[in-house]
């Protein structure tokens, strides 16, 4: 197999398989998961695959014909970068499924978790392997998808309805901000696709001069920052806690989290070098890193402190990727890069800490936690090889990738010169010393201490392996990475930080390097941390009375003012629009086909309105004509509904005879047939309904109807006599193209049956489908109607 | 409704309109009719039957669950739509084949003519799974 057909099955294989899987369900009943992490297991060989091909050099690129009118394809990317993040994604993914086979109760609905896992799994590997911009909103928007419904998993839990309500509206509507950027810069070079832009300078320096660039730049940041909970949009994360652990673990920490970080990494190369670059994306990394780190300190809920410390480990990412304006890329996206993986293990390892931790005793909420040291031994040495792998202590390996973000922060204030010689190190130590004091926090608040007797279980013990091992091999991993760091730099790193700068790089990564200023960084951050952690309750304590003081100075008190008006607003809107009663909605129709039709008529009312009409008509058809206008007024003006209808559908079979005589005898047949059909099913359900118009209808209501009704058939009127007498022909009849290409394109003499099957087989489908809709539509309404009386 | 000649009537045309409708179906593409017409006239004489013989007692031997019937035919027409493209051909590209066949003669097989049939079941099943849960509700 080559890469390039891996990258794809890669990537289309999860939804395949998860598309199959209810039915293997009913085979391996609650074994579900297993299959589950099989399907992982087989995108991460797949990936492995194109993995091997890209670290010799060969970056894999493709593309399938979708959409050739309009410049798309199908197509496929795959270099280090992407790679990177295919490999994260899919291995993160079978621990997470495999985690899943304990977490999981059995009397949940195993299969909707499976399935939406996998979905999740493959439009995030599609995100990061598209190559052009319209497939990658694509698949972005899909993670969000998949996101809202796993944050919503337990959907009896108004929390995590709101919760997944948020991340849906910031998410998916920061994608079409990004969307918006990505048509301004197809406006600007005409292509969609990505590598074209990344692989021509002097497309890149044509953006780069380019009047629309700085907007560009936002929108498409703005897309990043919403997913990656950057800035003001950080706020969908914490409540996003709601779903199940595994998915915060592989979501909301490893992986869907991280695709704004992938985005501002891929679009690195276009926009990088400039002033704007760096005080869009390393400002509003900075603010968020400072100010996520602080709020951690308030949170009780343990996947809360997890949930904000991601925010903040993640604008450390952004803070580097935006330094490369003032300074030479190589340090600071290795180091974005290099933390970025090791995030993704040491976070997913925390989040399955925690899951494990909710698992045995019922509880998320820290204050209620303490001690566990003894009855949980194993999950213990667990969490500490992961907090402190966050909190950047040696010889982890967040403590490289932390000195790493250090160098290249004191590299930047000196390049900016003073004052930020000193302010820039000075906030990267801030935001180490608070990422410090709330990883100790994790470990002293659950494992240390006395242990609480009365909010806790009796019996706490450590959970089967199927829970352990998934977690203690990613802990193995942070050990690993710290202390062979070459390992991962050479193989994943390098490759990947080659991709954002498009430029070789070699890169030396040691556990000991001296002491260099970094180190002394280091050591400052230990020795502020143990300061502030002595501190962190009353600085807990006087956040809480802050923002009780001051509940307006929260973003989510503006997002939920925002969408209570927006709900109030349009529950206003259609219950107005929709009362319920038909004759509203037809009058309605009507009214608007008037006010479309009224103004080209009266333009063009000398062309179209015939000054004398030359009518023509035989001895029978007029006796039809006579006994439809008989009909028609019957239907009207019948004051009981059966006679009503008995005479709508005579004016019907009068049609159909009409039809006879214009020798269209499809139309006819059908005309009867449906007019039959209708008759017996209105019959039916009129049974039902009382049997006189009760409506009083007063005679300024009757005026008015009467109005619409004359206006609506005048206008019709002129309508029919255009089309049919041709008194003005701006187009010409598409008929003769039916009757000349019938037989030879499409084999039928039959131009109505070929129209309908072939030449507009489109249509056709589209019609059927709201045919079965709407017998889909006919059941539900009258069962949910049972079910309420 | 429900005299003896109705019954006797309905006996007697219900055979007779059924293959009618499959003629219909099958003699769309050159001739009047198609999958719609030949849909609609198969619910109709099926509905006839319901109401003269009455709902129930018709269910009791012959039930099918004409929601499956829709959804067939839905399948049906969109895998001939698909079915173009994994001959490398665009969407929708229909296909014309000619076979002599011995009695027969010249019969003349059209890709489009899948897809009518995948009209013809999505109008039957629609339209009497609307007429039986309308019809069912008291």
């Amino acid at each position: 197999m080559d890469s390039f057909t891996a990258l794809t099955l890669a990537v289309f294989l999860p939804f395949v398989l998860a598309g199959i899987l209810p039915v293997v369900e009913k085979v391996l009943k609650s074994r579900i998961g297993w299959y589950a992490s099989a399907v992982a297991l087989l995108s991460f060989v797949l990936v492995s695959q194109v993995a091997s091909s890209v670290i010799h050099g060969e970056n894999i690129q493709g593309s399938l014909s979708w959409l050739p009118s309009v410049g798309i394809d199908l197509s496929f990317y795959g270099d280090g970068l992407s790679v990177m993040f295919g490999l994260i994604v899919s291995g993160i993914g079978i621990i997470i499924m495999l985690y899943s086979n304990e977490y999981m109760s059995t009397r949940e609905d195993l299969p909707r978790y499976y399935q939406q896992l996998l979905f999740f799994m493959g439009s995030m590997l599609g995100v990061v392997f598209s190559a052009n911009t319209i497939q990658l909103f694509i698949f972005w928007e899909l993670t969000s998808i998949t996101s809202f419904m796993l944050i919503g998993y337990w959907r009896g839990r108004p929390l995590s309805v709101y919760g997944a309500t948020k991340s849906l509206l910031l998410t998916a509507s920061g994608g079409l901000f990004m969307l918006a950027g990505f048509l301004l810069l197809h406006a600007m070079t005409g292509t969609f696709d990505i590598p074209a832009i990344l692989q021509s300078e002097s497309t890149i320096e044509f953006i780069k001069g380019h009047e629309l660039f700085i907007i560009t730049l936002i929108l498409v940041f703005i897309g990043a920052a919403s997913k990656s909970a950057q800035g003001p949009f950080y706020i969908w994360l914490p409540n996003a806690m709601e779903a199940p652990t595994p998915v915060s673990a592989f979501l909301h920490s490893a992986t869907m989290v991280k695709a704004g970080i992938y985005l501002v990494a891929r679009i690195h190369p276009i926009f990088s070098g400039t002033e704007a670059w760096f005080l869009l994306v390393s400002g509003v990394g900075i603010i968020t890193m400072i100010a996520a780190g602080f709020m951690a300190f308030r949170q009780t809920d343990i996947k809360g402190i997890l949930a904000y410390s991601t925010i903040s480990q993640l604008a450390y990412l952004m803070t580097m990727y935006g330094y490369t304006t003032y300074q030479h890329p190589g340090i600071g996206v290795a180091a974005a890069t290099f933390h970025l993986l090791n995030h993704a293990t040491f976070k997913a390892c925390l989040f399955l800490v925690a899951g494990i931790v909710a698992h045995e005793t019922a509880t998320r909420d820290i204050t209620k936690m303490g001690g566990l040291r003894k009855e949980m031994p194993i999950t213990f040495v667990l969490a500490v090889i992961g907090a402190l792998a966050m909190a950047g202590i040696p010889p982890l390996n967040g403590f490289l990738s932390k000195e790493m973000f250090y160098e290249t922060s004191l590299e930047m204030g000196a390049e900016l010169g003073a004052p930020f010689t000193l302010i820039i190190p000075a906030l990267a130590v801030l935001g180490g010393v608070l990422t410090f004091a709330y990883s100790i926090k994790f470990i002293d608040g659950i494992f240390l201490g006395k242990r609480p007797s009365a909010s806790l279980p009796e019996h706490i013990h450590d959970p089967g392996w199927i829970m352990i091992l998934p977690t203690a091999f990613l802990a193995a991993l942070i050990i690993l990475f710290g202390l062979a760091p070459s390992i991962p730099v050479h193989n994943i790193i390098e490759p990947a930080a080659e991709a954002i700068i498009l430029e070789p790089l070699d890169l030396h990564v040691q556990l000991w390097h001296g002491f260099t200023p970094s180190l002394m960084m280091t050591i400052t951050t230990f020795l502020l941390g143990i300061l502030i952690y002595t501190r962190y309750d009353s600085i807990a304590a006087w956040q809480n009375r802050f923002n009780a003081k001051h509940p307006m100075i929260s973003i989510n008190y503006f997002y939920d003012a925002a969408v209570d008006n927006a709900k109030t607003v349009t529950f206003g809107f259609s219950s107005r629009m929709q009362p319920g009663t038909i004759k509203t909605y037809i009058t309605a129709l009507l009214v608007l086909m008037l006010v479309l039709f009224i103004i080209p008529i009266i333009l063009l009312a000398s062309d179209i309105i015939p000054s004398s009409l030359n009518f023509d008509i035989p001895l029978y058809e007029g006796i039809v004509f006579f006994f439809m206008i008989v009909a028609a007024l019957g239907a009207a003006l019948l004051p009981r509904y059966i006679p009503a209808i008995i005479s709508l559908s005579g004016l019907g079979y009068l049609v159909s005879l009409l039809f006879i005589y214009l020798q269209a005898p499809d139309l006819a047949l059908t005309q009867v047939l449906v007019e039959t059909l209708g008759t017996i099913i209105f019959l039916l359900a009129i049974v039902k309904i009382p049997q006189t118009f009760k409506e009083h209808i007063t005679p300024a209501l009757m005026t008015r109807d009467l109005l619409i009704a004359s206006a609506v058939a005048l206008t019709v009127f002129i309508m029919m006599i255009n089309a049919t007498q041709g008194i003005v022909p701006p187009f010409e009849s598409l008929s003769h193209y039916f009757i000349e290409k019938s037989l030879p394109l499409a084999g039928g003499h039959n131009i109505v049956n070929v129209i309908i099957v072939d030449f507009r087989g489109y249509d056709t489908l589209g019609e059927i489908s709201v045919l079965c809709l709407a017998a889909l539509g006919v059941y539900n309404l009258i069962h949910s109607r049972g079910e309420e009386e | 409704m429900t005299t003896v000649i109705t019954k006797t009537v309905t006996k007697i045309c219900l055979p007779l309109v059924i293959l009618f409708s499959i003629s219909l179906l099958l003699a769309g593409h050159n001739n009047p009719g198609g999958g719609f017409i030949g849909g609609v006239m198969f619910a109709a004489v099926i509905a006839l039957t319901y109401v003269v013989f009455g709902l129930d007692h018709i269910k009791s031997f012959f039930n099918p669950d004409w929601g499956n019937w829709f959804a067939f035919g839905l399948l049906l027409a969109s895998l001939t739509a698909f079915a173009a493209l994994a001959f490398g051909h665009n969407f929708f590209r229909s296909a014309v084949e000619f076979l002599h066949l011995p009695f027969f003669g010249e019969v003349e097989l059209v890709s489009a003519g899948l897809f009518d049939i995948g009209v013809y079941f999505v109008v039957i099943g629609s339209l009497l799974f609307i007429f039986k849960n309308v019809g069912d509700d008291r």
